[in-house]
């Protein structure tokens, strides 16, 4: 199964007044193949929610004019259902249950990874946009059947843990998208913190033996400073 | 409502205490006095009716009768205050001492039932001012005439002597209040005294100087408890301004070597020009300095929200084996590169919130990893006992010396400060374990012997 690029037509709204931060999360979304449109300050991303059709807005919770959690209200208000993801410096459990009561659909904590945000944006989006669940998931010459929790390389049956069964299906689901630590610890082992250790490292690279060793093409890479991703062609090489 | 001062109270207590003693020794005397002096003018009473009766007893014609009048007189003569009244059969009177001026009533008694009226009721009764104390009787003559006799006496003074005594009681009582509260009031003042030197002293501290401690020398027994109590509170929190002024600092020097690492690499990489592959290797390098310094900032935040109950952990049950087996399958990939075991023995299920204490098992099973030399097994043991539920995690390694045992759990504390720089984590580990611990009501212990560390947690069951 492979999806078609599903950022293409992908519109996102950015609201965040924090000008640094505002230009970079629009250049990075950008040239990962969003659509994006900022706007700076609560106000400005009301009216904007309101009046363009998006895909998902990222809204940050400290804004000048309206808070975000007003924007949030705003826009729930008026009836438009788009995923939220909003941005917050505090790292409070009221402020995660107070977002995610207001209708948010994810949060992030500041200072975050730009791959996790990539990351949890793409989940989003897709959210909705992905029809059957599929049994079988395959890239390349590389087939998991989710029923049988079987997965083969080129004809020959791979043995695998649960968990790396569980890590290789978060790649295929997620193919193309470069995949945080984080995000795999979270995903695949529900821890969600972060470790002094390089225990994703190791798992990862234990995978990667069993399923690309031998083979001509590598499907799992290496993105230095990001995290990992599993492609039939990068797009370079890893260092 | 103002309340009172301790001095004022207890003078206060002094006074109504004296009054009160006094007031109800006075009302006994008061009684015991007036006892006397009835029991005293009974007898007196009694006396002259007895006299009285003598002469009656002794008349026995009417010669005599006529000359009992003259007996009378004679027999009462010099008694001062004495009043005697006989009627006869119909109630004339027969004969009267000058002054007797009896009330009917007295008499009527006898008038009405002469047989039940051989020995007198004493009553008492005022007149026109003055008080008086008598008894009346049926007597017969020696010819067998029937009289009453009512005797009486003034007793103007026992009243006179019972106010005198009583107004000498109501001045002793006034003067005792006084005294006593003036004594209370000199003895809490010099009693307190202690106090207002242990309040002196504690008023000139201040958090600079938390060093000084209460000299409790000369101080009484029951201040003693309070100025070491105060003492050991002072102890404390200079530890905890100590930490946190060391904590500060450390903060300052843990994030002065990255932000200076990031300026100068990224000062020598502008300095001339480069090819892009460079630029792109100071711009990973800096990554790197910036996730550690994110995750610092992170597990910094995460402590002081733990530390300052801003994360109350929901509480659910959980099975701990279950979440030790978790954690395995999550490091075991791990351990196995570096040759390292994962062993669990026991369970036991604990109220707590999963996710806390996930993390805290988390950093103590990685930390036992990280420290178990090749070959080696980190042991996770589960055991619960009436209301507590122990969980220790061992590892075989070097012993850390005991001198750093107290400090293990200090932020930024490291047992070898080289280690810092080898990027193992940020040195807020076991803070964080202890934060969490805390925070779920439990403890933690380390004990370290050359074999074996073992760190255990004591949670509430």
């Amino acid at each position: 199964m492979h999806l078609p690029s599903p950022q293409a037509t992908m519109k996102l709204l950015i609201v965040e007044d924090e000008p640094k931060t505002g230009a970079y999360l629009k250049q990075g979304l950008t040239e990962a193949g969003f659509v994006t449109d900022l706007a700076r300050d609560g106000w400005e991303g009301l009216e904007l929610a309101k009046a363009g059709h998006y895909d998902l807005m990222i809204l940050d919770v400290m804004l000048s004019g309206l808070n975000g959690w007003q924007v949030l209200e705003g826009v729930r208000r008026s009836g438009i259902d788009m995923p939220v993801l909003f941005l917050t410096a505090r790292d409070q459990v009221e402020d995660r249950v107070k977002g995610l009561e207001l209708g948010a659909d994810d949060y992030l904590v500041k200072p975050f990874a730009f791959a996790e945000l990539l990351a949890r944006v793409r989940s989003l989006v897709r959210r909705g946009h992905t029809s059957l669940e599929a049994t079988v998931l395959k890239v390349a010459d590389l087939e998991l059947n989710l029923l049988r929790r079987r997965a083969m390389r080129a004809g020959h049956k791979i043995e695998l843990t649960a968990k790396e069964f569980a890590l290789l299906e978060l790649f295929l689901r997620r193919k193309g998208e470069v995949l945080p630590r984080s995000l795999i610890a979270s995903q695949v082992w529900d821890m969600n913190f972060d470790s002094d250790t390089n225990v994703i490292d190791v798992a990862v690279r234990r995978l990667r033996a069993k399923i690309d060793e031998g083979f001509e093409s590598k499907l799992i890479h290496t993105v230095r400073g990001m995290g990992y991703v599993l492609e039939t062609f990068p797009e370079e090489p890893s260092p | 409502m103002k309340t009172l001062s301790l001095t004022a109270r207890i003078s206060l207590l002094f006074a109504v205490a004296a009054s009160l003693v006094l007031l109800t020794t006075g009302y006994f005397l008061t009684q015991v006095v007036d006892a006397h002096f009835e029991q005293g003018d009974r007898h007196e009473l009694n006396g002259k009716l007895e006299l009285i009766q003598n002469l009656f007893r002794h008349a026995s014609s009417q010669k005599d009768l006529d000359r009992l009048p003259q007996l009378l007189d004679d027999a009462l003569v010099g008694h001062h205050g004495l009043a005697v009244v006989v009627t006869d059969a119909t109630g004339e009177i027969w004969f009267t001492t000058s002054g007797a001026d009896f009330p009917q009533t007295l008499l009527n008694d006898c008038l009405a039932q002469p047989a039940g009226c051989t020995t007198g009721t004493l009553q008492q009764w005022k007149q026109s001012g003055t008080s008086y104390r008598g008894m009346a009787v049926s007597m017969t003559t020696g010819n067998g005439k029937p009289y009453t006799v009512a005797v009486a006496l003034n007793i103007q003074h026992h009243d006179l002597f019972i106010n005198k005594f009583r107004s000498v009681l109501a001045l002793a009582i006034a003067l005792a209040a006084l005294a006593t509260a003036s004594l209370g009031w000199v003895v809490t003042r010099w009693g307190l005294s202690p106090l207002r030197q242990v309040t002196d002293m504690v008023a000139g501290m201040s958090a600079e100087h938390l060093a000084e401690r209460l000299r409790d020398t000369g101080l009484p027994a029951e201040l003693k408890p309070l100025a070491t109590a105060f003492n050991a509170m002072l102890a404390r929190l200079d530890d905890s301004f100590r930490r946190l002024s060391a904590f500060s600092s450390d903060i300052a020097h843990e994030l002065r070597t990255p932000i200076s690492n990031l300026m100068t690499q990224t000062q020598v990489a502008l300095s001339s020009a480069r090819d892009k592959d460079e630029y792109k290797e100071v711009l990973y390098s800096s990554l790197e300095e910036y996730e550690r310094m994110a995750q610092m900032v992170g597990d910094m935040l995460y402590l002081a929200q733990t530390d300052n109950g801003l994360l109350i952990p929901g509480l659910e049950k959980v099975d701990l084996a279950h979440e030790i087996q978790d954690l395995f399958d999550y490091f075991v990939a791990w351990a196995e590169e570096r040759g390292v075991s994962l062993a669990q023995t026991g369970a036991v299920s604990v109220p707590c919130d999963r996710l806390m204490l996930r993390r805290a098992l988390s950093n103590l099973i990685s930390n036992a990893i990280r420290h178990t030399p090749p070959g080696q097994t980190v042991q996770v043991s589960l055991a619960g006992q009436g209301d507590k539920a122990t969980i220790s995690v061992e590892n075989p390694g070097m012993e850390i010396p005991a001198e750093h045992l107290p400090r293990l759990f200090d932020r930024f504390y490291r047992v070898d400060p080289s280690r810092q720089r080898k990027g193992d984590g940020t040195g807020l580990g076991l803070a964080i374990v202890k934060s969490i611990v805390e925070a779920h009501g439990g403890s933690i212990a380390v004990a370290s012997s050359d074999q074996l560390t073992r760190f255990q947690l004591t949670l509430p069951a």
